[in-house]
């Protein structure tokens, strides 16, 4: 049973007791004293009628005659005829037997008052009979007026009352009904009501709770492609040298062949094992940042650049490019392998987007309060386009020149990653032909943001 | 035999394929890029490309909708195995659909089937003095025709398809006498036996230790 139904049927049922048992109380009021009334009135006249019948008979016996049975019944005869036509019969006995008993009709109802007559007449009762049957008449009249209201009021008001019932729980209809969407999984949708009662208040609250839990599901199927691309991408990443060492190994297994041919194989086994060996330290590399807190430690940037110089000299000079270094600020708080390991990633890219002859700057200085590793190129670079996805595991601005180098395509997922441990922001920008920079934002040591 | 484009960005997997080609007497060139593989077929005739599907700068599939080599069958390599992608290939015209990591033996295989159904002269094999016309099915010894089992000839035909690369007696049983053979590997024994007599090839079909039998050729 809906919520408007019972309210409605509720307030029907209890409104019509109500009313209708005042109604029948106020009748039965009335009635009462109706009734009363008629009785005064039938004790005075007949009061009134047994005066007159002994003044009667008085004046007979001042005349010296007797009083007999026939005398009795001539006067209350008279009488009797006189009020016969005022609806009023009466009966006059001795003790019991009727003397004289005017006509009644048996079915009737009417009001009955009996008395003696005043001394020396007290033998003698008289029975005063007053036809009620117009009082009956009324109140059944009444009885059935009421009843006849009933039902014309009742539906009328169930009318009312229904319109009314339906107006107000109208908002509730409307919430149900947007609640039902959003259940329904269109976390988009929103609840459209403007009320100022509670409804409204209703509707400002389950919004809220929309609110919430559409971003949470937003983030949560985004964090979940963002892992399903990656696991795509790692099965991808992996055939490749899955592909290429089981194929080689049968190769050198079964084929016939010569040492030139054998050494080819071999070494493409080698290069091929080395290149999952690197894909597998970082991919381990990854999950443990994801898991643990990072130490904070005092690292002056100086030594830091110059261990990353070290780690990275042979490359610098193999590719023929010269590592400029430049430090404005003379420390900064982080991690000092994972800091090393984010600069020596970004510098190997650098390296690989450069052309010999060209530099590459390792910076470090203040910015808005905080502590800024950059580290800027003036290579290859690369499109706006790239720029969105650089981060992502085994995304490659160039496939070709990754897999050259033998790299995993997750040095800069690796990169932001160190970014998060440090609760440091970062920020690219590169310009095509033009060159990239990096840049690290960390918090300095004094402005009370590190925990 | 035939000669074959394999387009494959990847050196490893391009000299993976082109080394085992080359060990079963094919010949191929190799294409890095779509724009590479559009220079080779415009100045080559190639019976069969192999094609990867993840191509730097257009990939595989849309080189197939704009292909302008009709006529030269195409097999996919690929490392994306979902029916999606199959179903496009096959939609696109491919003629087989490979999926990373492969094994060798079965890409020969396939390359055959594809290539059976399209090469239609087949230079002979010349080995010694055996002379064996594999679509004909003659075999000639000194001149001489030889006769063999229909049985021997099969396994004659899988060795030669697979020359220079070592087959174990399972593969040969799967692959001459089919899989719902259930046939002992003694069974091949017999008829390597038999084959070695026929043709004289005691030194040529070699029994390599641990692994099984090899049909040795010029390369």
């Amino acid at each position: 049973m809906r919520f408007w139904q019972k309210t409605l049927v509720l307030m029907l049922v209890l409104f019509v007791v109500v009313l209708d048992v005042s109604v029948i109380m106020i009748m039965n009021k009335s009635w009462r004293l109706n009734m009363g009334r008629e009785q005064q009135r039938a004790a005075s006249d007949q009061a009134l009628i047994a005066n007159n019948i002994y003044e009667n008979l008085n004046s007979i016996k001042s005349r010296g005659m007797r009083i007999n049975d026939t005398i009795l019944l001539d006067v209350a005869r008279s009488y009797g005829e006189y009020y016969r036509e005022r609806g009023i019969s009466l009966e006059l006995s001795n003790q019991g037997t009727p003397i004289y008993a005017g006509p009644s009709e048996p079915s009737a109802r009417y009001i009955s008052v009996t008395n003696e007559l005043p001394a020396p007449y007290g033998h003698l009762q008289l029975t005063y009979r007053r036809d009620i049957e117009a009082l009956y008449a009324g109140q059944d009249e009444l009885n059935r007026y009421f009843v006849y209201i009933n039902c014309i009021s009742i539906p009328v008001l169930a009318a009312l009352m229904y319109v009314l019932i339906r107006k107000l729980t109208k908002p509730l209809q409307s919430l149900a009904d947007s609640t039902k969407n959003i259940a329904e999984g269109n976390y988009g949708k929103r609840v459209q009501l403007k009320n100022r009662d509670e409804f409204g208040e209703l509707a400002r609250h389950f919004n809220r709770m929309a609110d919430a839990v559409e971003k949470q599901v937003t983030d949560l199927s985004a964090m979940a492609e963002e892992k399903q691309r990656m696991v795509d991408n790692l099965a991808h990443e992996l055939r490749t040298p899955l592909t290429s060492l089981q194929g080689f190994a049968q190769y050198l297994n079964a084929a016939h062949i010569d040492e030139e041919e054998r050494i080819t194989a071999s070494g493409y086994l080698w290069s091929e094992t080395l290149r999952l060996k690197n894909l597998v330290f970082k991919l381990l590399d990854l999950s443990v940042l994801s898991h643990q807190p990072v130490e904070r430690n005092r690292i002056p940037v100086m030594e830091l650049f110059e261990s990353v110089r070290r780690m990275e000299q042979a490359n610098l000079d193999a590719a023929g490019i010269e590592l400029i270094l430049e430090a404005d600020i003379p420390a900064v708080w982080g991690d000092r392998e994972l800091l090393e390991s984010f600069l020596v990633n970004c510098l190997e890219n650098s390296i690989h987007a450069s052309t010999p002859g060209s530099e590459i700057r390792l910076a470090a200085y203040e910015q808005d309060a905080a502590a800024v590793l950059e580290v800027s190129d003036s290579g290859r670079g690369m499109s706006a386009g790239h720029l969105e996805r650089v981060f992502e595991p085994f995304y490659r601005v160039d496939h070709a020149r990754s897999r050259e180098h033998g790299g995993a395509g997750l040095g800069l997922a690796l990169c932001r990653q160190i970014a998060e441990a440090h609760q440091a922001q970062l920020s690219l920008s590169s310009e095509e032909q033009k060159g990239t920079t990096i840049k690290l934002i960390l918090q300095l040591h004094n402005n009370g943001l590190l925990t | 035999m035939a000669t074959i484009l394999v387009v494959e960005d990847e050196k490893p997997i391009s000299d993976l394929i082109t080394m085992n080609l080359k060990l079963v007497g094919h010949r191929f060139f190799k294409a890095f890029d779509g724009e590479q593989m559009q220079q080779i077929l415009e100045q080559e005739k190639i019976d069969l490309i192999l094609l990867d599907v993840m191509l730097p700068v257009m990939d595989g599939f849309e080189w197939m909708r704009r292909r302008r080599h009709p006529g030269v069958p195409v097999i996919f390599i690929t490392a994306k195995d979902s029916l999606a992608d199959r179903i496009t290939g096959f939609e696109l015209g491919a003629d087989d659909y490979i999926i990373k990591p492969f094994e060798i033996l079965e890409l020969l295989a396939r390359i055959n089937v594809v290539l059976r159904r399209s090469v239609k002269e087949e230079e002979g094999f010349l080995a010694g003095d055996v002379e064996v016309h594999l679509q004909a099915r003659k075999i000639y010894k000194s001149g001489q025709l030889v006769e063999l089992t229909a049985r021997e000839f099969e396994l004659l035909e899988v060795l030669i398809q697979n020359r220079n690369i070592a087959l174990s007696r399972e593969k040969l049983l799967e692959l001459a006498w089919g899989y719902e053979f259930e046939g002992d590997t003694r069974t091949v024994d017999v008829h390597i036996r038999q084959l070695r007599k026929k043709l004289g090839w005691e030194e040529r079909i070699n029994t390599v230790y641990k692994l099984g039998y090899r049909l040795e050729a010029e390369r």
